[in-house]
């Protein structure tokens, strides 16, 4: 007799099996999807896979692209661990990224170093502050944290719209608006790791790889990470044992949207050098994606970012290879998020063979 | 008389923990059968395996002589076995018609209403049930939305109905009507396997069979045998009750309780006028049915609800404003009624849940961080003083049995409390055993000096234990009585807000 059924504990080996048939799955579908449009599975992949980590640049552009996934991944750790649906992770990137563009107009005659923590500290803030407003809608009116993180998305997507195309920060072309800022400062910008020509890794994944070590310890190890799991679980034992709840998710809405808001900076100074919607869009679903994938662990999220990062890195070089069309690299996304859902599920189960009515 | 049931040589592990050892049960037709164990005894997963909900390692469930495939609660109900869970899942806003036939394979896409109401009613009739079917679940009572989940398993067919403990979330005269139906549905020839701690619900049975340490160590017919009997067969052991020691006398005072009113979310009077004080070394019972402002009364003194007006002072000192924070500080150890909703975080394990609201106190962290180390510690010493069943310090108490997961709250609370004790129904759900043990360290702790409130429902043991008992009737206190001058019947009085026995309060 085979059957199917919850298990108890869990499976280190099941889980890794589980996780391994998501990734097949994935692939397969993905390559199914490819050969449907018309293309060549086995040479896009390959493409795919040259472009993520052919080379050592390919690697750091991998990297580069992983750095702001796993910051904004992390941020949605902290909040969805206490059951909190912050889901505007979007408008926090882009409110971090505007606030670092902000604070560096003003920062050109300080020392670099100092100019370059002032940066970073805005653009923690920013993200910060927009989570924080979030937060107090919820604790002040009960305001449903999922439509009001996603409503102040587009009031930050349109304020940017406004700032870049006829408001203050609109670079003024010699014909043509291009909805972009002015360069910033190249003397604040974001230093390379490498040298120059070395993919475009920039400190800003320092910031990530410390920002995992702290949320790892933070979460496990912490008073306030117990706070966290605590209220995930069961938010009116932890208030009648002493939490001030509303501060409690006030510090979350803070940290998740900080987070989110470090990744637009670090975009904006280590990447792209201009505020530009553009660049920055999708970053925050992305992210969200990463935390899911990442089965909400900090070690988890490391390598699901580091999956994605490589994925869209890849996909550019992919694209030029073998002309695959860029909706599908998405589409990819959607497909390793659904498989990765549905082994998380798997392994909450176990098959067993039992002999029951032997 | 023929056999409905009969399970053989059932064994059930959770990993290392093996929950039923080779169980053999039979039921007959037409009779209550009670399981009737210690916390953690494998009843609970017993029940489960018969309703499908989990799937037996081994072992063989025949119903009605035949060998029974139970993969799923599906399986069980097609068969004809029904079970009423200890947390309801009705869909509030549907009534309780809705709630009936909602799921049942006889309606298809059409819900004709009218045929289900006729069975219903005769459903009704036929067990004494009184209830209106348009009443949507969330006006109902616990026990009225009891009576809905019986219903719809009998809707569906059952013919074997699994209550696991259902008297635990009912009053005393919710539980004396259940009684009644479950006597009609005997009388009819359905078979109900009956779990509780209750002694006086288990000698209403047929039969009992007595599980230890998850093998069933015996059947009895109740009505040859007595309450001690099972109660020593259960424990291996004769429980002694115990008393309060009547040459400590209460001095000084605690917490004193002036004039405290709340107001309910309609404007209605939820506690009133409720004035009370509690010495050091005493003990003040709380007597009343279950639902007459006892949860609100425990719930204001621990900072969680706001008193409209009135207040109350600890040792000597008003307290205004109060945060749980605050008053757990102030060293006041609370046990919640509803432990998994109010005193645990059910995904986390016994280590932490001993520190749930000492979180950030100094004797287990280390600046920001928790010591593990000394979690850790802590968790093995209380799961042996406690006797705690579990696999690890680690295992989320969710998995727990119901006795065992109070256990921990009472454990913590008895750790960090200093001077006062606020209990509202600590033995719910304990086995007999267990109880005792609980009023022990109660009564340990009226001796070193705390004043202790303790709500019970079992009002002998509030008789037993208590200095004095005070009466709570739609949330005004309706007198204090001393144990000594009064008796059962005038208690029951005065909980059925029958004051014209003038109020007499006692200092
Ligand atoms: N899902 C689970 N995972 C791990 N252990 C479990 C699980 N369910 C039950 N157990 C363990 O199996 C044993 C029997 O538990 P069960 O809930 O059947 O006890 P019970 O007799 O119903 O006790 P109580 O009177 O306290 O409700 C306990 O030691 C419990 O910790
Ligand atoms: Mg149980």
């Amino acid at each position: 007799m085979i059957s199917i059924q919850r298990r108890s504990g869990s499976s280190l080996r099941w889980n890794v099996v589980c996780f391994s048939a998501a990734i097949l799955g994935a692939f397969l579908s993905s390559a199914t999807l490819l050969a449907l449009s018309g293309g060549d599975a086995v040479k896009a992949f390959s493409a795919l896979f040259t472009g993520a980590f052919g080379s050592q640049n390919a690697l750091f552009g991998s990297l580069a692209k992983a750095t702001p996934l796993l910051l904004v991944g992390l941020g949605t750790v902290i909040a969805f661990r206490a059951k909190i649906w912050n889901i505007g992770q979007e408008g926090q990137v882009l409110a971090g990224a505007m606030m670092a563009y902000w604070a560096s107009l003003m920062v050109g005659s300080l020392p670099y170093w100092l100019a370059l923590s002032v940066i970073a500290l805005a653009g923690l803030s920013g993200g910060g502050i927009l989570g924080l407003l979030a937060g107090y809608l919820k604790t002040r009116f009960h305001t449903n944290e999922v439509i009001s993180t996603v409503m102040l998305n587009y009031i930050v997507i349109f304020f940017l719209a406004y700032l870049l195309d006829g408001g203050p920060w609109m670079e003024t072309g010699v014909t043509v608006a291009y909805h972009q800022s002015p360069p910033v400062n190249p003397a604040l910008e974001w230093p390379e790791l490498f040298a120059r020509g070395a993919g475009k890794l920039h400190i800003g994944f320092l910031f990530a790889l410390a920002a995992s070590a702290f949320c790892a310890i933070l979460i496990d190890r912490t008073s306030l990470g117990y706070d966290i799991r605590a209220f995930g679980s069961n938010p009116t034992a932890l208030r009648f044992r002493g939490t001030n709840v509303r501060r409690l998710l006030l510090v979350v809405m803070l940290l998740s949207g900080a987070l989110a808001g470090l990744a637009g900076a670090g975009e904006l100074f280590g990447t792209s050098h201009r505020l530009r919607a553009e660049t920055l869009l999708g970053i925050g679903s992305s992210g969200i994606v990463v935390a899911m994938v990442g089965g909400l662990r900090p070690s988890g999220v490391m390598l699901a970012a580091l999956f994605f990062g490589a994925l869209k890195s890849g996909a550019i070089y992919m694209r030029l290879q073998s002309g695959t069309p860029a909706g599908l690299v998405s589409a990819m996304e959607g497909l390793v998020l659904l498989f990765f859902l549905c082994a998380a599920v798997a392994t909450k189960f176990q098959i067993v063979r039992s002999n029951v009515h032997a | 008389m023929e056999n409905l049931l009969s399970v053989q040589n059932l064994t059930k592990r959770f990993g290392p923990v093996t929950a039923n050892d080779g169980v053999n049960l039979e039921v007959r037709k037409g009779e209550i059968h009670c399981l009737f164990g210690e916390n953690g005894a494998g009843k609970s997963t017993l029940s489960s395996c018969l309703y499908g909900y989990y799937r037996a390692d081994s072992g063989v469930i025949r119903f009605k002589g035949e060998v029974a495939e139970l993969n799923s609660p599906a399986d069980a109900l097609r068969l004809g076995i029904g079970m009423v869970h200890q947390h309801f899942v009705l869909v509030s806003n549907f009534t309780v018609l809705e709630n009936i036939i909602v799921g049942s394979a006889e309606t298809g896409l059409f819900l004709t209403k009218s045929d289900a109401r006729r069975k219903i009613s005769e459903l009704c009739e036929n067990c004494g049930i009184r209830i209106d079917l348009d009443r949507e679940i969330w006006e109902l009572s616990v026990g009225e939305q009891q009576w809905v989940e019986i219903l719809k398993a009998l809707y569906f067919g059952a013919e074997l109905l699994i209550l696991d403990e259902p008297t635990a979330v009912l009053t005393p005269q919710q539980s004396d009507q259940l009684f009644r139906i479950l006597d009609g549905m005997r009388k009819r020839g359905l078979s109900i396997i009956l779990i509780s701690h209750k002694l006086r619900e288990v000698m209403q049975s047929d039969r009992v069979t007595i599980l230890r340490k998850g093998r069933a160590i015996a059947t009895v017919e109740t009505s040859e045998t007595t309450a001690e009997a099972i109660t020593s067969l259960m424990v291996g052991h004769k429980v002694n009750k115990h008393v309060r020691d009547r040459s400590v006398e209460p001095t000084g005072e605690v917490l004193a309780v002036d004039r405290a009113c709340a107001i309910g979310e309609w404007g209605e009077d939820i506690l009133k006028d409720v004035s009370f004080n509690i010495a050091h070394h005493e003990i003040l019972g709380l007597a009343g049915v279950a639902g007459n402002g006892q949860k609100e009364l425990f719930e204001t003194l621990m900072g969680v609800r706001a008193l409209s007006s009135g207040g109350f002072s600890l040792e000597g000192e008003l307290i205004t404003k109060p945060t749980s924070r605050e008053m757990l500080d102030r060293g006041i150890g609370f046990v919640p009624d509803d432990r998994f909703l109010e005193g645990l975080i059910p995904e986390f394990g016994t280590a932490e849940n001993l520190i749930l609201g000492w979180q950030r106190a100094r004797e287990y962290c280390r600046g920001p961080f928790l010591d593990r180390r000394k979690m850790d510690a802590l968790a093995r010493r209380k799961i042996e003083e406690f006797k705690v069943v579990t696999a690890s310090a680690d295992l989320p108490v969710e998995r727990l049995s119901g006795g065992n997961a109070q256990r921990i709250i009472l454990a913590r609370e008895f750790l960090h409390s200093r001077g006062l004790l606020l209990a509202n129904q600590p033995t719910r759900g304990l086995d007999v055993a267990a109880s005792e043990f609980v009023y022990e360290k109660i009564l340990e702790k009226r001796a070193s000096g705390f004043a202790v409130l303790l709500a019970s429902e079992e009002l002998d043991d509030l008789l037993r234990l208590c200095d004095r008992i005070a009466v709570i009737f739609k949330g005004r206190i309706m007198g204090i009585v001393r144990p000594e001058e009064t008796t059962l019947l005038e208690l029951g009085m005065m909980m059925a807000g029958d004051a014209s026995d003038v109020q007499r309060t006692v200092q």
